[in-house]
């Protein structure tokens, strides 16, 4: 029996920008949301800032002066914020209150409601970065110079995350339990990544640089702070990362709270 | 097992909106298509699918024409289902179909299979045995997910609305999903909360996120609407306004299958029922005829006069609750006698009530055992 139903391509990018804007209309509705994803990293960079403010280039920042190891570091933070966190708590949330399977009772094909809120995160962490940045620059940190390499390394690392955020969403049953595990995960991580402080330590960063946060940090840093360009090695472990991350998702994502 | 019928669904209340909708033309960029593969009878159009027709442009004239002689077919078509759950049978060899324009209600206490029948209709959950088409689609089959989530409406159990936007733009974010959605203003409208368009919803009181689940259901212009015990925890008015609206639902052409363990909603609404117990059909029929309802014995209840027992009556009474029952096949008959014994001894029969088996005494009767024949009665 033909149904007479033919995919209409031209539908499909209108669709998705639909679901982009409704996406940003919940998050900047919902105050908790804005408040962790902005002001959070916005305050750590501003304490920062007002501590290191007069401090020059030292070793212990590999020759950085504080605030420009800083501002690259604490932007990685809220890009994992915006992105793996807060996808992987908002995700388990809206499975448990059964608003996934709404949206899977609906026509919206799956790839577009994930891509709409991969297009909603990146824009959150775009928007995350310049504040930081612009903080840094408050505090007389010098604007970085390689915006496209900036770029590159905010997409990739904004996708990566996301998909590793969507990751956790689908091996956690219980959205209580996903802000404990979400930290539980972040914490250590960001931590012997470097990110809170400089690890000298080359077995550590052996081990950090195989991990996903190190490489966004170093992807960021290089053009942020060293007026380098692409760092193609850590890009390269994001998206591996990030293709993890995506393997998981689809092979393991339910929308519904009660699976089989 | 009882094998699919196809003329298991005749229906006197539908019958009259059979007919409608059969003929669907969509428009689509550069081509259009009158698709005429589910066999038309003729019958009016509602005022929706003329409106459809009409976007098209064309002056089509050619909707009441199906391939001749072929058979319509039902909405749903259920055979031989079966699920499980572990070693729970959810679903133990349910068939049924469901007739386009009808209202057909699953009617069952919980626990009984609906919602696991239900959730197999509209794609969520797999099956183990049987066969199973929706608007002439598997549902299982997940390449047909798109094309069949367009033409149905889905309003699930639980309420699941997002907190932060407001009733309008929840309502306005998922008609964007659809082909050819409704006014937005005039779902809202119609699922009566114009009042509450601009509020958020995390401050709607539980019966209003309940409509607007039901406007969220809608929303696509389903021409088939799934309800999964639509009225649950509805205060008596709220019951009643939501009843009107799925009947005006199906004054437009609209098919309806909804579950529901309260027989007054099934009795009220339904075009034909289904009584499920232990993931089974125990009965089906209309509301009024099922389960023998039309031929059972008539029940005449009274108090007992004071100074007389039951023996004193001219008539077999058996005492219940504090009153006594006597059941006739002539009700007409042995209520005379009964008024005539009264007023001869100069006494009342206090509380006097005469009635049928109600939808509920049949439900208990047939719900009670599990695992009982499936018997079709009261089918015309």
């Amino acid at each position: 029996m033909s149904l007479a139903h033919h995919q209409a391509p031209r539908r499909n990018f209108p669709l998705l920008w639909h679901q982009v804007r409704y996406e940003q209309l919940s998050f900047w509705r919902n105050p908790q949301s804005a408040f962790f994803t902005f002001l959070f990293p916005v305050v750590i960079i501003a304490i920062f800032g007002a501590l290191f403010r007069d401090a020059s280039g030292s070793s212990y920042f590999y020759g950085l002066s504080a605030l420009q190891y800083y501002v690259p570091t604490i932007a990685a933070i809220s890009v994992l914020g915006a992105c793996y966190s807060q996808l992987a708590i908002v995700l388990s949330t809206r499975r448990q209150n059964g608003i996934l399977k709404r949206v899977r009772a609906t026509p919206l094909p799956a790839w577009t409601y994930f891509l709409g809120l991969l297009a909603h995160c990146i824009m959150v962490s775009a928007v995350d970065v310049a504040l930081i940045t612009g903080v840094g620059a408050a505090f007389g940190t010098p604007l970085p110079t390689h915006w496209a390499a900036i770029a590159v390394a905010l997409v990739l690392g904004a996708a990566s995350f996301c998909a590793l955020g969507v990751a956790v969403a689908s091996l956690i049953r219980n959205s209580e339990a996903a802000p404990a595990v979400v930290q539980l995960v972040l914490f250590p991580l960001v931590f012997i990544s470097g990110s809170y402080m400089p690890i000298h330590s080359d077995m550590l960063n052996r081990i950090s640089g195989a991990l996903p946060v190190r490489p966004f940090n170093l992807a960021l840093m290089g053009p942020f702070a060293q007026h380098s360009g692409f760092d193609w090695k850590d890009l390269g472990v994001l998206l591996a990362w990030g293709a993890a991350g995506t393997l998981i998702a689809v092979r393991r994502f339910r929308w519904d709270p009660r699976p089989e | 097992m009882a094998a699919l019928r196809p003329d298991q669904a005749k229906t006197g209340a539908a019958g009259a909106i059979i007919g409608t909708r059969e003929t669907q033309v969509r428009p689509r960029p550069g081509r259009y298509e009158i698709d005429t593969s589910r066999s038309a009878v003729t019958g009016s159009l509602d005022a929706r699918a003329s409106t459809r027709i009409d976007r098209t442009e064309f002056g089509v004239t050619a909707y009441a024409a199906g391939p001749a002689g072929s058979p319509r077919r039902s909405a749903v078509m259920v055979a031989g289902l079966r699920k499980s759950y572990g070693t729970v049978q959810a679903v133990r060899g349910m068939s049924f179909a469901v007739e386009h324009g009808e209202i057909f209600a699953l009617l069952g206490p919980n626990g009984a299979g609906k919602t696991t029948t239900l959730e197999i209709l509209e794609g969520f959950r797999s099956r183990d045995a049987g066969q199973v088409e929706v608007l002439g689609l598997d549902p299982g089959d997940r390449s047909h997910g798109r094309a069949l989530r367009e033409q149905i409406g889905l309003v699930l159990q639980d309420i699941a609305v997002e907190p932060y936007l407001t009733v309008r733009e929840t309502i306005a974010r998922n008609a964007g999903y659809y082909p050819a959605p409704r006014d937005v203003d005039e779902v809202v409208a119609l699922v009566g909360l114009a009042g509450q368009a601009r509020q958020k919803v995390r401050a709607l009181s539980g019966g209003q996120k309940r409509r607007l689940d039901l406007a969220l259901g809608l929303i696509g212009g389903p021409e088939l609407l799934f309800l999964d015990e639509p009225t649950t925890g509805f205060d008596p008015n709220a019951r009643r306004d939501a009843w009107q609206i799925v009947r005006n639902l199906r004054g437009q052409g609209t098919t309806i299958l909804l579950t529901t363990h309260y027989m007054e909603e099934a009795q009220a609404l339904a075009d034909r029922v289904a009584v499920i117990s232990g993931g089974r059909i125990v009965a089906e029929g209309t509301p009024a005829t099922i389960g023998g309802r039309d031929t059972a014995r008539a029940r005449i209840r009274f108090a007992l006069p004071v100074g007389y027992t039951a023996a004193d009556l001219p008539a077999d009474a058996v005492p219940a609750d504090g009153l006594v029952t006597v059941e006739t096949a002539e009700p007409t008959r042995t209520l005379h006698e009964l008024t005539g014994w009264a007023l001869r001894h100069g006494t009342v029969l206090g509380q006097l009530t005469v009635d049928r088996p109600s939808l509920e005494d049949i439900y208990l009767r047939l719900t009670d055992h599990d695992g009982s024949e499936h018997t079709t009665e009261g089918n015309p």
